[in-house]
């Protein structure tokens, strides 16, 4: 846990759902983890839990095959040293149940993303998504 | 992401630069795994890469699987900070 008292924070910015929206998500967080002050690792940590997430919603939640103007928002906000990150889109509803990273002994290509956002966050919570959004991902972490 | 592939001592090494996400990594197992399915040896040279995701790390299992099939040699080289770092992270799978 951080001993710096993070500023509140609340920022939000909608990609296009493809996996080239990926670095601009990467820029994104980047841009607002400076303002909040997080050090250099954890910063590295959270934008790569963060890209996994988005890339689950191109690969999974879309299957590679949204519409060229679909949408996805990320919003991250801090409260009282507690950052959150949620994740909205109109994909496939999710199944928490079948969200999983793989066995460890399990050695094969694909599967690691799950695993690195449990690894990095605190929590993962799927939430009911409000119209017009279908999944509502929300990662937490204590700064 | 950029590449070049260097031929020394009938090795291939395969210098990657940039960032390794899912919308490049196509790129990078297009680039790597003919060399191992020809039954070379190759050396993947990680120095310039400033991030990598599980997709690029996907790549990397892939090469390291297929040349235990080819009985080849697989080698990652001056592994970048960040890259060690996910490494590391998925290291449980490797």
């Amino acid at each position: 846990m951080s001993e710096i008292a993070h500023q509140d924070h609340i920022e939000k910015k909608a990609f296009l759902v493809n996996s080239s929206s990926l670095k601009d998500v990467r820029v994104f967080c980047r841009e607002v983890f400076e303002k909040l002050h997080i050090q250099e690792d954890l910063k590295d940590e959270l934008v790569l839990a963060i890209a996994e997430a988005a890339q689950n919603i191109v690969k999974h939640a879309f299957k590679n095959s949204a519409s060229p103007t679909e949408l996805m928002v990320v919003q991250i906000s801090c409260e009282n040293n507690k950052l959150q990150i949620a994740f909205y889109d109109r994909g496939t509803p999710v199944d928490p149940k079948k969200v999983k990273h793989r066995e460890i002994d399990n050695v094969k290509p694909g599967g690691l993303g799950t695993f690195f956002i449990q690894e990095i966050m605190d929590a993962v919570e799927f939430k009911d998504g409000k119209k017009p959004w279908i999944n509502h991902l929300v990662l937490t972490k204590q700064l | 992401m950029t590449y070049k592939v260097e031929e020394l001592n009938n090795i291939s090494i395969v210098h990657l630069n940039g960032e390794i996400d899912m919308d490049v990594a196509d790129k990078a197992r297009q680039t790597i795994l003919p060399l191992i399915e020809s039954g070379k040896s190759v050396q993947v040279n990680l120095s310039k890469v400033d991030y990598m995701d599980s997709s690029g790390i996907s790549v990397l299992i892939e090469g390291k699987q297929l040349a235990e099939k080819k009985s080849t040699k697989f080698e990652l080289i001056e592994v970048s900070k960040p890259v060690e770092k996910v490494l590391s992270m998925a290291r449980k799978f490797l």
